[in-house]
Parts: structure tokens; sequence; C-alpha cells
């Protein structure tokens, strides 16, 4: 049986990491999604469903350490594909253009990549490192009322739902799937997702900033 | 010099099997022990380079362009025949062999031919073997057509890309050698000349295409599968590297020039538009099942097409030969062509080109069908032409395609220099005066596959094993004549570039040893050559220099030839007073304007020496018997 | 036939570790039946009759299947018509007064030799890590001992229709080899004259391609919208199929 280590010096073994680690962080993603869609539902609602969560204890601790293994390993290994790309092409083109799929959230992978890595640190030193006794909802409205803060939310969750809309397809081209019958469907299929994504995580600060009844 | 042919004793069918039972066996340990060159890497010298590794012994290979798998024979459309009879529509590898023979109006080899007929089968074998995906039926067997007027279906083919494909099996054969460590590849390499030290082919001199170093390189055999000349015309349907330097340094050397005015020019292909133009790009001859050919019955009617009524349009190949029509061998349909053009009746911007009209068969079957058979063809015609064949009947003009002459060998493919060997379109050997379609393919890996690694055998186990070095005082010398030629061309700073001269030579050639040749004009060619090589030689202009990437120069080296090499093929359509196959000569033809053969004198091998940069190439007969099939003169009527 | 006059704009570089730069040239009349290195060779011509050096670009069947042939004009490599090789692509499709910008192919595995010429060796490396059945010559069965469906036979045409040009590299943002191995692994693992190999083929290949210094594939799909064959990105998922099931499931290492 190959090792991992070779499988994971290999540029293909790296793409797969690459779309297995980004597909479960999609999913992560996705579930996330749901829990703040109770937000909509209102304040106790949200604040119930987030103290279910604090209950689950342990298991809590065992998915978080999860989830922080899954990012190290996406963005880790995103960083080294990303060095090796430069390093591919050291004299670049004096004019460039694209004719195939490129498009706006594959050519900015790299660069939405870092943004969401910013983004989770102040999402978590605003939401997970924080006094546990606050109501989530307070907290939430409390923090993205602020407009600063708000509108650095929605431009962090516009690059997460950019990442996403290449990630989503690409991630199933990575691990070999590849049919006639469904790469309309997945291509779609992603964009649909990511604008999904995009919309309800942002609707959340907007809502906050804009909306005078949202959690109160 | 007495050609000796060395075609075995015995029955037609059997010749090859006692020969290899004659044949003397290297036993495996000593095999490794030999060092063997290859020069080119097309069908023919990319599969004797492997299976000449695979037999063990070590192999050097040498193409010009930046990899083996360029050769031209990738260019090869139509397909590769094979007398398997997997369609049991009555082929058998007499039948191909008889068709091949005749095809080439007798002027070749009964038993090289009959060879190359037994062995085709296990070319499709081996091919089928390496992954080469030939076409398929539903069922998953392999399908044939029926190619260049055979009333067989007995043509593999990989949709319009066989050569592409065969070569890639070739070519990944070699690599899979290279992995082991069996052949040394060595690209970007041109053979200037090849040594000859005792008698006896013990290397090459190669100029780095890079670096512009000339090196030598020892070995116990030099094979030469350095494809055909049919560039000496400036414009033909070959690569733009393709050339005949190897083959001529060889034959500088000693190594003799079989049938040099043998040259098969093929009619479908798209006309010349312009004095730029770089080549010529080949229409496949299948167009000519659906396509009628003509031209307008008044010369120099400027017309469209479509404003030509129908009484006023020529449709000369069926007016000539009611029975063959459109579908007459290549020769005659080129031939016919230039007639018409002759004529003033030729069409197109420059005159040079005939109609081959679709529209009936638009009508007869629909254009789906249309469609469907030629729909690659006709979208590459519009890529070049931006004129679409569905709408308006296509322009077509003969142009060189193939070279049947070469250097001659022997039944061993041995040259008349000991341990030369000369595969594929390099040789003379199959094709006598004419090649049918889909066999080009075939002679390439016949050769290469399984003919030389037996008889190089036969060679080797009579010259001593001990290791060869480039060290002899004779690699030197060739390696600095190499190199002063280099420099001769490089110091004369002319006015004139390589191509226009080039140019020049190829119209010439193409005027008086073209399609239809006569003794005053081949007369006139012969005395302007010389001067052609004179211009040349006083008035090029190559820019740059020896030691680095210099394009001008590589052409420069190979016109440099061609212009020496084109005298001695005029000098073969002259001594050749008969027409036979693609060699017409006017004043041998029959009440119809066919061409006539004369067997009682000319069923021979036309067989050139070298003698000097100064006198005239000493001719050798090579006498071809008949055996087995009776001559018989060609009618399409 | 009309002519149009074009400014080039063409990479000019002595040699692998000269500097390069971007020269500019005034065409004169170019005829827009000329196929573009027609086009190169009339500027050529006009350079040597001047005492320049001319262009150097690789070049040799110019009908496009020798694939040789190759050049970025105005970023596309091959020049903007779909499914064409440089040098089947005719002038015209340009514009009187168009400016095309000619570079070589990029890659750090590509060094440029002279101009537009590239070291394309690598392509041919990776083939002779593993594209290849390992069979001797003679001793191969009947052609038709093994039945192949038409349809795998046609999809392994498909892929094997690859002419080893490099565009796909040239194109990809991150100059990755991948569709040229992923087209030799398909149209051998989809025979089965291939099979006995194929885990083999796909680890071999892919190591080589990885030590040779092409980039890893992000899914761009530039690759094939500038392959001069058409071949499509089906071919990467299944040499990914290929690979990782050979990585994962075999002996092989």
């Amino acid at each position: 049986m190959g090792s991992i280590g070779s499988l994971y010096r290999s540029s293909v073994g790296k793409k797969s990491i690459m779309a297995a680690s980004g597909l479960l962080l999609s999913l992560f993603l996705l579930t996330h999604l749901l829990g703040n869609s109770v937000s909509f539902l209102g304040r106790d609602a949200f604040n119930a469903y987030a103290e279910k969560l604090h209950s689950l204890g342990g298991l809590v601790y065992v998915f978080e350490i999860g989830l922080l293994t899954l990012f190290l390993i996406h963005i880790i290994t995103g960083i080294i594909l990303y060095v090796e790309n430069l390093q591919a092409r050291p004299a670049r083109y004096s004019v460039n253009t694209a004719e195939g799929g490129r498009s706006w959230g594959s050519r900015t992978m790299p660069y939405t990549g870092v943004i969401i890595i910013v983004f989770i640190i102040v999402h978590l030193l605003n939401f997970h490192f924080t006094d546990k006794s606050v109501p989530v909802a307070d907290l939430v409205r409390g923090l993205l009322s602020r407009p600063p803060l708000a509108l650095f939310y929605i431009v962090s969750l516009l690059a997460v739902a950019l990442h996403l809309s290449h990630g989503a397809w690409s991630l199933f081209q990575s691990i070999g799937f590849n049919h006639d019958k469904y790469n309309g469907v997945l291509l779609k299929g992603a964009l649909a997702f990511s604008i999904l994504v995009g919309t309800v995580f942002i609707l959340i600060p907007v809502l906050a900033l804009v909306s005078r009844s949202f959690l109160l | 010099m007495i050609l000796d042919s060395k075609v075995p004793g015995g029955p037609l069918a059997e010749k090859w099997d006692r020969h290899r039972f004659a044949c003397k066996l290297i036993n495996p340990a000593n095999k490794r022990k030999f060092d063997i060159i290859v020069v080119g890497a097309g069908l023919a010298g990319a599969s004797a380079s492997a299976s000449l590794a695979e037999l063990g012994y070590n192999v050097k290979t040498f193409c010009l362009q930046d990899s083996p798998r360029r050769g031209h024979s990738i260019a090869a459309q139509g397909g590769i025949n094979a007398a398997k009879n997997y369609q049991n529509d009555g082929d058998s590898i007499f039948r191909l062999f008889y068709d091949t023979i005749k095809g080439g109006d007798f002027r070749a080899r009964e038993a090289n031919v009959y060879r190359l007929a037994q062995v085709s089968n296990n070319i499709i074998d081996q091919c089928v073997a390496q992954g080469v995906p030939f076409a398929r039926e539903y069922g998953g067997q392999l399908a044939n057509r029926s190619f260049g007027g055979a009333q067989v279906s007995r043509t593999f083919y990989a949709r319009g890309q066989t050569g592409q494909q065969l070569l890639l099996g070739a070519y990944s054969a070699l690599m899979r050698q290279v992995k082991k460590g069996k052949v040394e590849m060595l690209s970007r390499r041109e053979m200037l000349d090849v040594v000859v030290i005792d008698g006896q082919a013990r290397g090459i001199v190669t100029r780095n295409m890079l670096s512009g170093a000339i090196e030598t390189h020892a070995a116990h055999a030099v094979v030469l599968a350095t494809g055909g000349y049919g560039n000496v015309y400036f414009l033909s349907t070959n690569a733009m590297g393709s050339n005949v330097t190897a083959a001529w340094r060889a034959y500088k050397r000693g190594a003799c020039f079989a049938n040099p005015c043998f040259v098969q020019i093929h009619p479908t292909c798209i006309p010349v538009h312009g004095t730029y133009q770089s080549k010529l790009t080949l229409m496949s001859e299948s167009l000519r099942n659906d396509g009628r050919v003509l031209v307008p019955k008044n010369p120099g009617d400027r017309r469209p097409p479509a404003e030509i009524p129908e009484n006023e349009r020529d449709y000369y190949l069926e007016n000539k030969y009611p029975s063959f029509g459109n579908l007459v061998p290549r020769d005659v349909a080129s031939r016919n062509a230039k007639e018409q053009c002759d004529q003033g009746k030729g069409v197109g911007s420059t005159g040079l080109a005939v109609y081959l009209d679709f529209s009936e068969a638009i009508n007869r079957d629909g254009s789906g069908v249309i469609t469907q058979k030629y729909g690659n063809l006709f979208h590459m015609y519009e890529k070049i032409t931006a004129a679409n064949p569905m709408h308006e009947p296509m322009m077509i003009f003969p142009a060189v395609h193939y070279t049947m002459g070469g250097l001659w060998v022997d039944y061993n493919l041995m040259s008349t220099i000991p341990g030369l060997f000369v595969l594929g379109e390099a040789n003379f050997s199959d094709h006598g005066a004419n090649r049918l379609g889909a066999s080009a393919l075939m002679q390439g890996l016949a050769d290469g596959y399984f003919v030389i690694p037996y008889t190089i055998g036969n060679y080797l186990a009579t010259i001593s094993s001990s290791p060869q070095d480039a060290s002899h005082q004779a690699f030197k010398q060739v390696a600095d004549e190499a190199a002063a030629k280099i420099g001769k061309l490089l110091d004369i700073k002319g006015k004139k570039t390589v191509d226009e001269i080039h140019r020049e030579l190829g119209l010439l050639m193409w005027d008086s040893c073209g399609m239809a040749r006569n003794e005053a004009g081949l007369q006139q060619a012969l005395a302007k050559i010389p001067a052609i090589r004179e211009e040349f030689w006083q008035n090029v202009a190559i820019p740059g220099s020896g030691l680095e990437l210099n394009q001008s120069l590589e052409r420069a080296g190979r016109v440099a030839d061609f212009l020496e090499f084109a005298e001695l093929m005029v000098i073969d359509a002259l001594s050749r007073k008969e027409s036979c196959g693609c060699h017409f000569r006017e004043e041998s033809q029959t009440e119809e304007n066919e061409a006539k053969r004369d067997d009682e004198n000319y069923a021979h091998v036309s067989v050139w020496e070298y003698n000097g940069d100064n006198n005239s190439p000493e001719f050798h007969k090579e006498p071809l018997t008949f055996e087995n099939v009776q001559p018989s003169q060609r009618s399409y009527k | 036939m009309s002519d149009i006059h074009l400014t080039l704009k063409i990479w000019r570089q002595e040699g692998p570790d000269a500097p390069g730069r971007l020269q500019t040239y005034a065409s004169g009349p170019i005829s827009t039946d000329m196929s573009f290195l027609e086009m190169l060779d009339v500027l050529n011509e006009r350079l040597t009759g001047e005492g320049e050096e001319p262009v150097a670009f690789d070049h040799d069947c110019r009908e496009g299947i020798c694939g040789m042939c190759g050049a970025v004009v105005n970023g596309h490599p091959h020049g903007p018509e779909k499914e064409t090789t440089l040098c089947q692509l005719h002038m015209r499709h340009f514009k009187d007064g168009d400016t095309l910008v000619i570079e070589p192919f990029r890659a750090r595995a590509f060094r440029i030799e002279k101009d537009l010429v590239v070291d394309r060796s690598g392509l041919d490396k990776m083939i002779t890590a593993g594209g290849f059945v390992s069979v001797n010559t003679g001793g191969a069965p009947d052609a038709n001992a093994i039945p192949i469906p038409q349809k795998n036979a046609e999809e392994a045409m498909d892929a094997a229709a690859c002419i080893g040009c490099g565009a796909c590299v040239a194109a990809c943002p991150n100059a990755s080899a991948m569709l040229f191995v992923a087209a030799k692994v398909s149209h051998l693992s989809l025979l089965p004259q291939g099979h006995p190999e194929r885990a083999r083929r796909a680890l071999d290949m892919v190591r080589e391609m990885d030590e040779l210094g092409f980039g890893n594939c992000s899914n761009e799909r530039e690759c094939e919208a500038a392959c001069p064959k058409g071949i499509s990105i089906r071919n990467i998922a299944r040499l990914n199929r290929e690979f990782l099931k050979a990585a994962i499931l075999s002996d092989e290492d």
C-alpha cells in the first residue's frame, strides 16, 4: 500500500487532499449555515440552538480539533501548491488571456484563501474565544451592528463565496469525478452552493446592520 | 561493381523463411557488444531502434526534430495495408503482393514485395499490442476500408491520423528502450556525413543543432531511416525539415542511389496560392470516390464555378476513362490535371488548379451523408482556404508527395557500403515506379520491426565485436570536412536567401522533371542546375554563426545537397526513356497519351554510383525478373 | 485575397541564459491567405536580406499534426482560433492594423533555447517514465484476439490524438502538464493492452511530471481550450482516478 507520504509528495495527491479537505470543510460550512439560519427564527430559538451545541461538551472539543486539523491541512497544502505553481513559471507572459474555464473564482483562489484565514481568526476571536456567558444572539447583534466589522464580514463572506464557486466544482475533478452527464449539474451546483452560502451568511451582518428587530 | 541483390532461392513464398534460417545469429550475450546507430526516428527509424534494442544491441538514435515523435510519418492520413483478410473478401498475401507490384508498374523486386506482404499481418498484431487505437466495429473487431482503388478492404486506420498513431506506437516502444538504457536518444542532431573505414560504415558525423558542435559517433553498423527527398521541389507535402542530406552523403561515400527520378505526385492537394507558400497540404485520395474532377471547357474561362453551365463543364477524367472515371490511379489523375492546366483550362487565381465538385454526390446522397464521410477533410480545407466544399467545388492540384527512389539496398536492406543499412522511404526497394495508397506505413514498419532485426545480425556476425570508438583518424577527417563546409557556407555572405535559391531549383525541377518529362526539358534542366548551384555558392546569405541554433544554416546545408542531388535525378530521368508509373516520358506514350512501358529495355533498377564531383555518375543495372507475375500494360479506359 | 499590415512584437532571446525582450517589427504587406508561419517566413526573408538574424521558431510538418510548432500569440497558445495549431492558423483571422505579441511557450520545464524555440524534452521524459505498453516486437497475438468495444477504442483515440506540442503547459496558469500526462494515461488505460501496467504507469508518469518542475493542476480548464486537438479535461479526471487508485490501493509505489 502506497504511503501517505508519497501521496502527499505528488501533485495529484496534494490536489486530492485539497479536494477531500475542501469537501469536508464545505460540509461543515453547510451545517454552520443551517445553524446560522436558526437566527432568522428569532433570538430565543438561536440562543437555544447555541445552548444545545454547548451542551454537547467533549464532543464539541473533538469536533473543533478535527476542524482545526482540516483547516491546517487545507491551508498548508494550499500554500505549498501556490508556491510550487509560482515556481513552475518563473518568467511570466507579457499578454495574459483566459479562454478556457478560468473564472474570477479560480483565478483568485490563493487570495480569497488568505482573506478567509484572516476572517476565521477574527471570527474566532469575536465569537469563540470570548465570554461564553453572553447569549449568542446578543453577541451577534452587538458585534455585527458595528458598521466596520459588519463590512469586514460582508467582504470576507463574499470571498468565501468566490472561493467556493471554483472549489466546490474543482474538488470533484480533483478526486477524479468528471462525467458528461453530470458536469453541467456539478458546475451549476457549485455556483448555486456558493451563492447560497454567500447569501445566507451575509444576510446576518446585513440584518444586524439594518434591521431594527433582528435577534432582539 | 557487381550489384548482388542477395535474393534467396526457392519458391517466392519460402524465400523469406529460408533466408531467416540462413541468416547468421549472434548469441544474446554477444549482442550487447555491438553498437548500432539509427538515423531518423520516423516509422522505420523508431521501429528499428526499438526492435534492435529489445534484442540487446546498444542503439543510438538521432533525429533532427526536438523529439522523436515528430517524424513526418506522422502526417500519413489514410491507413496501412495488411493481408489479414478479416473481411473475408478474397484478400491474401499473394493478392497484396500482386497489387503492390502491379501498382509499382513492375519496377520493384518480386522477393522484397512478397516479403512486405508477408510481414504486413505481423505489423497489425504488433501495433494493436502496443495500444494503437485502430478503428473498430461495434462488436469490437478491427474495421477495414478499401483504399486507393483496391478491390478488397485491407486498410486499417485510426481516423484520419493513422500515421500519427502508428508512429506514436513505435515512439512509445522506442522510449521504453530509452528508459531501459538500451537506446540513447539524441534529438536536434543532424547527420552531416557517414564515416567509412576499410570499406565498412563505422559511424556518423552530426551537428548538434542547438550548440552547433560537430560530433562524431562510432558504431558497428549504421542504419539510415531518413525519409524521402521530395523537398528537392521546394514545394511538396513533405515536412519542412525533410531532406536528402543523409542519403546524399552516403551516396558520396559509396552507397549507390537507385531510381532517383521516381517521385510520386499526388493528385489531390490544395493548390499553391502565392509565392510565399511554404508547403502543400494533401487532401485524402478518398475524396475522389464522390467528387467529380472538372475544368471549364473554354480556356481562360474565369467565371466562378457556379456560373459555368453544365454544357460548358469538362469532366475530363470521366470522358477520357469511362470505366475508371475519377478513380484512375494517382499518376494518371495528376498528369491529366497538368494537361488541362497546360491548355489554359486551369482555374483559381493562378490557373494551376482543377475543380473537384461534390454537388452531384450531395444531391444524390444528401449533405448529411457527405458531411459524415468527408466532414473533417472539408473542415481542414476550409481552414486553409476559407471556402466550404459543401457550397462550392474544391480546388485541387497535384503535388510532390513520396519518393519511391532511394539508396539501393539488397534483400538485407544493406546498401553498397557494408554495414550501412537503409530503411523506409530512404531506400528504393518496395514500391517500384509508383506507390499504392496505404503501403508507405506498411513498408516503414516492415523494415524496422520485422526485417532489419534479422538481417543486421547476419552482417554483424561477420565483423569483430571489439568496441568501436571515434578515435580513428577517419572520424576527425570527416568531421573536419563537415566543419569546413559549414565555414564555407557562412563565409559566402551573399545577397540571396536560402529559400529564394531553393525555390528557383524547385520550380525548375517541377517544370522539367515533374509530372511529365521530355528529353529537351531534361537537358535544359541539366544545363541550368549547375548555374543555380554556382549562384548558391557565390551569393547565398546566411546570418548568424555556426555555433548556435541557426536555422538558415541548417537549411543551407540541405539545399546545398539538393542542388547536387537534383542533377542525379535529371540524369536518371534522361536515361530512362520509357514511361512507367510516376515517370512519364512524353516520348514514350501510347496513341491515347498513356504511359508506355518498355519492358525489353528498361525492366531494371537504375543504380548510380558516385564517381567524383567532376565526373558523371557511373550507371549500373539491376535487372528485374518476374517469375511469379506477368507484367501487363495498365489500362484504365 | 487581400493584404493586411500588422505590428509584430516578437520575443527575441539569443540563448537560454541571455536576457530576452520583445522587439517590434512592421510586418509589411501580409496576404490573408498566408499561414501564421508563412507570415513569419516572410518576415525572416526580409530580416535575412537586411543582414539581421531571422526569428528562430520550431516547425516541421506545417499541417497541424507533428506538434513541433507553437508560440503564444496575444496570450493564446497557437493563436486565438480554436483547435488550430499555429501552422494551420491563417492570417485572414487578423485585421489590418492589429498588433500581435508573439512569445514562446513559457514554463520552468520548457527552457527557452532561442527566440520562440523552447526545449520540450520534458514531454518525452514523461513518456519514457511509463507512457508505453511493455511489449517486445514479435509474439503479439492476432490483432483481433481481444475485442475492444468501439466506444472504448474511440475514447482512447480521442486521448491518443495528442500531438505533444505543449500548448496545454503554455496555457495553464500553473504551467502544469496534466493534460499531456492525462491523455497518455487515458489512452492506455482505456485499452486492455494497457491494463497490466496501468497502476505503475500512472504513478511513474506523475512522479516524473512533478520532478521536472511542472506546476499543479488547479482545474482552470485553460489547457483544453488551448489544445489544438480538443483533448478534454475528462482525461485529467481519469488520470486522477488512476493515480489515486494506484497510490492508495495498489502494491506499487
